[in-house]
């Protein structure tokens, strides 16, 4: 190739990446749109860039089958960088200049946070895809994942209880925003409340988000377990990807899941990708759907985003699929759904149609949003980290869970 | 139907294959075990807690007075159902055997396995109860003594529910010096609880020869007990084994902090050396040097992939394989950006600043495109695998002794070419007095472009140490960008020696802050002390002598 080519070829691909998504021109008024605030640069881009293609996948299949109310759907997508006040402000673009019907967005609960003052202002609509510490409730908001009541309580039941190792000490490590704080709060008071456990049985440590040399706080679990004879178990919140750092460092300090279990509440199959899961073995996780749920609907989305992949060159692993982006996929039939019943796309008229709609969720379950407030019944899965870099079920709900946004332990 | 994948490289696995065909010959011929094979399996694959633990326990005693063959036989099979390979069929089970799998209870080989073979899920405190058994029964198979040694370690971590009886006698017969002090280590809660004062005395002296915050727990509960349960000299021996504990782990600790400051700081200076070098001759403020880090990671995966598919053999030594590439990747994408972008704004530093800023998102996303988001797979050599112990809890993993080590290559190597070769007495000489080194003769201009390769290929060189410690992404440079320019600053423009004690300084600083008041804090209060400093020397601390 020749040099000067080559220099026009990396130019254009450098252009067409780095600018903000939203070049999208509005050339067919048959459509109608909706946008995506997920990021595909800065510390989330790894897991959060997935939900953007998976997001585009079900407008697709939507698309395929005729659209919603005769209309095709056109997705907009922006990069807000993992920068969370940027995730505000090109939410307000969307609503405002784009004028789309709906967004799909957010991984972190402090992105949340700044989407939320222009949703409720511009009376938009913003599908969250993500488990979170509850303690929200807005009209604008379609909380599509769990509060921790029936996410993180149930998995760190069952670490305290027999099957789990019957925990009694807990070192609760986070990034340093809302969620982790507004987690571990819950967790002091539900362990305190619930179970009698002393304040000296936990420590709490923070990290910046993207923090990525965790060796000295590897070093303080290390001396916390030492510290009394009762079972340690980690209590992990950090987000992106610190996460594999945090695992990486775990490994090369030779503490296994044996000695101090970690509960990862934001740990997804996409982390393990460049661990030697060997020696991850036996941690944890909790969330409303994992890899490995059993049923047809699985099976269908799995293939489905192969061939997506396949087909479209997406830049992430075919065969990795995570409660988010199952949460986003379905979040868009919800909607498309609801817009039907509503027989319109005005935000007031979709919300009056939410009570009832319901999914057959790739996780097994049949989904469906509540009728006094905008959150979903979901399943829970607990899942223990197995050596091909996924997870094995070792406790899945009987039923969905009835969501409780506002936890009693706070 | 599921078969492994091996991923080991071809030759160890040839070695591995003849090995293993050496044993199955053993392995597979129905040897005159004791047990009744298809109940093992039943309870193994599908019996409750309980169950499980009374056939691991029926088997350890089973294995201790079983004939040679018999227990290799026990021993492969508990370690394969511990590290998860045992798959559970109607009736009975398969372990790998080679690209074969054994049917455990017949004893034949078979080419597949039942497509309804699943292997039991262990939870975490069967997995607990487990281990020890599993590596109870190798100690008493195992005839080398490394592999007694490791059986003897996975004892060390707990014992369970392992008889300490069965420790002891194996102990008593323990030829290997090594072998026989971890062991004594595995007796102590027995000997302590024992009532007899020389056990106890021998405990307590094993107890002080072993200094970790494990033992001083041991011994502080022995103390507790009551005054009349100990005698005198026991209660004295105790008191002092526990103090001499108590200073050794000390002073372990405060090795520790000042060893992850090392090795923090060393990550921060590999990050930093090149940039330092390029701000350093031509001022640039070249703000794509934490990409050309991300870069020499991509390389080093590179080569790692090419070993694997070309030459599996070499594949364990690619760290140091793709160190050239790892240089000479980003020295040549960085010789191009000279050539292509910087060398025309040289007059215009604000300029640079945004250019080198395009590059970074350019390169950025061009990985992105034609790799992924991804975290790469890096496969960790066996010999970079957790570490060892140098004394009480001071322990040292090899991974991050590596980019120490890295480190102390890249900055002897650096000063080298600065001050002993041709090509380093112009780059002086052009950072001193860029007029006059033209005027005698020195080709500016190509020095330039040698100084800006050369720092590119030194952030390589950083992203092939950090591969083993981090994780490797396209925006991986992102985090390190900023560390790498207050280290810079903070050690003077352009002095190699400064940017290694501002690196060192900065990650000593870290390493003892954190601890006391969190990860947040201390980059606050990190780069409140870097404020105050450049306040009271705004050059750094080696301030760059001669005119511009």
């Amino acid at each position: 190739m020749r040099r000067r080519s080559f220099m026009k070829g990396v130019g254009v691909a450098g252009l067409a990446m780095s600018a903000p998504g939203i070049i999208l021109p509005a050339w067919s008024r048959e459509k109608v749109k909706v946008g995506c605030l997920f990021s595909s640069s800065g510390s989330m881009a790894n897991i959060e860039g997935r939900l953007n293609y998976v997001v585009q996948m079900a407008a697709q299949e939507l698309n395929r089958a005729g659209g919603v109310l005769g209309r095709q759907i056109e997705v907009v997508t922006t990069d807000p960088a993992s920068d969370w006040p940027l995730y505000g402000q090109q939410g307000r673009q969307l609503l405002e200049d784009e004028r789309v019907s709906a967004m799909f967005g957010c991984w972190t609960s402090a992105s949340r946070k700044a989407v939320l003052p222009v949703v409720e202002e511009n009376d938009g609509l913003l599908y969250y895809p993500l488990h979170f510490e509850g303690e929200e409730d807005s009209k604008n908001v379609v909380y599509m994942n769990s509060p921790p009541a029936s996410s993180v309580l149930p998995a760190l039941e069952y670490l305290m209880g027999d099957n789990g190792g019957r925990a009694r000490r807990f070192f609760m490590l986070g990034s340093d925003y809302v969620w982790p704080r507004t987690i571990n709060a819950q967790l002091k008071g539900y362990l305190q409340q619930k179970w009698g456990i002393e304040p000296d049985a936990w420590q709490e440590e923070y990290v910046p988000v993207g923090h990525s040399d965790f060796q000295s706080l590897v070093n303080q679990i290390k001396s916390f377990a030492d510290e009394s004879g009762e079972q340690p178990i980690v209590v992990l919140t950090v987000v992106g990807n610190s996460i594999p750092n945090f695992f990486q460092e775990y490994i090369n300090q030779g503490i296994s899941s044996l000695d101090v279990p970690v509960l990862g509440l934001d740990v997804v199959e996409a982390d393990l990708e460049g661990l030697d899961t060997d020696q991850l073995v036996g941690h944890l996780n909790c969330w409303a759907y994992l890899q490995n749920a059993p049923g047809a609907a699985n099976q269908r989305f799995l293939s489905a985003w192969a061939n997506y992949v396949q087909e479209n060159n997406v830049p992430f692993s075919p065969d990795v699929a995570i409660d988010p982006m199952v949460s986003a996929y379905t979040s868009m039939y919800m909607w498309a759904q609801a817009a039907e019943k509503a027989g319109s796309f005005d935000v007031p008229e979709v919300r009056n149609a939410f009570p009832g709609t319901s999914f057959d969720c790739p996780s097994g379950y049949k989904i469906k949003l509540t009728s006094e407030n905008n959150y979903v019944h979901r399943g829970v899965f607990i899942g223990s980290v197995n050596r091909d870099k996924g997870f094995d079920i070792v406790w899945q709900s009987p039923e969905t869970t009835i969501p409780e946004p506002f936890s009693p332990y706070i | 139907m599921r078969r492994r994948s091996l991923n080991m490289p071809g030759a160890i696995v040839r070695v591995c294959a003849l090995l293993f065909l050496a044993a199955s010959s053993a392995v597979a011929q129905p040897v005159s075990e004791p047990w009744d094979m298809a109940q093992v399996v039943k309870v193994w694959c599908s019996g409750d807690r309980d169950a499980r633990i009374a056939s691991f326990q029926s088997l350890l005693e089973d294995v201790v007075e079983a004939d040679g063959p018999a227990r290799q036989w026990a021993a492969n099979l508990i370690v394969q159902y511990r590290d998860g390979n045992l798959s559970c069929a109607q009736d009975t089970g398969y372990i790998p055997a080679g690209d074969q799998f054994l049917d455990v209870v017949t004893g034949n080989l078979v080419e597949v396995i039942p497509d309804d073979a699943a292997t039991p899920f262990l939870n975490i405190p069967l997995r607990r109860a487990l281990s020890p058994f599993a590596s109870a029964v190798q100690l008493v198979a195992a005839e080398a003594p490394e592999n007694r040694l490791r059986a003897a370690q996975g004892l060390a971590r707990t014992l369970g529910d392992v008889p300490p009886t069965l420790i002891e006698r194996i102990y008593q017969q323990e030829q290997n010096n090594q072998v026989a002090a971890v062991l004594e280590g595995v007796l102590v809660p027995a000997l302590l609880g024992s009532g007899d004062a020389d056990a106890q005395l021998r405990a307590i002296n094993t107890l002080a020869g072993n200094a970790t915050r494990k033992s001083r727990a041991t011994l502080d509960n022995f103390l507790a007990q009551e005054p009349a349960a100990l005698s005198g000299p026991v209660r004295t021996a105790a008191e002092s084994a526990r103090s001499s504990v108590h200073w050794v782990i000390q002073v372990s600790e405060a090795m520790t902090v000042a060893y992850h400051g090392l090795s923090y700081g060393s990550v921060l200076f590999l990050a930093a050396l090149g940039l330092a070098i390029i701000f350093g001759l031509m001022g640039v403020i070249n703000l794509a040097q934490a990409e050309f880090v991300m870069l020499g990671s991509y390389a080093t995966w590179f080569v790692q992939e090419a070993l694997r598919a070309l030459a599996p053999g070499l594949l364990e030594f690619y760290l140091f394989i793709a160190i050239p590439f790892a240089f000479l990747v980003p020295a040549l994408v960085g010789a191009f950006m000279e050539w292509s972008i910087v060398r025309h704004l040289y007059t215009r530093p604000l300029l640079t600043l945004l250019a080198t800023w395009a590059v970074s998102l350019l390169l950025i996303n061009l990985v992105r495109v034609t790799v992924g988001t991804q975290n790469l797979s890096f496969l960790t050599p066996e010999y970079l695998k957790s570490g060892f112990t140098v004394f009480g809890e001071f322990s040292v993993t090899w991974s991050r002794l590596l980019s120490i080590f890295f480190a102390g290559i890249t900055l002897i190597g650096t000063l080298f070419v600065l001050y002993r070769t041709r090509f380093g007495l112009r780059m002086r000489a052009t950072t001193q007095h860029r007029q006059m080194a033209g005027c005698v003769g020195v080709s500016t201009r190509r020095t330039d472009a040698m100084a800006f390769a050369f720092g590119s290929g030194l952030a390589g060189i950083a992203g092939l140490a950090l591969s083993t410690i981090y994780n490797v992404n396209p925006t991986m440079g992102t985090s390190l960008i900023i560390d790498s320019f207050i280290v810079v600053v903070l050690g003077g423009v352009g002095s190699v020696l400064g940017t290694a004690l501002a690196a060192l300084g900065i990650g000593q600083l870290n390493a003892i802050i954190e601890p006391l008041y969190g990860a947040v804090a201390s980059k606050v209060i990190v780069l409140l002390a870097v404020i105050l400093f450049i306040q009271q020397k705004p050059n750094g601390l080696f301030p760059r002598k001669g005119r511009r």
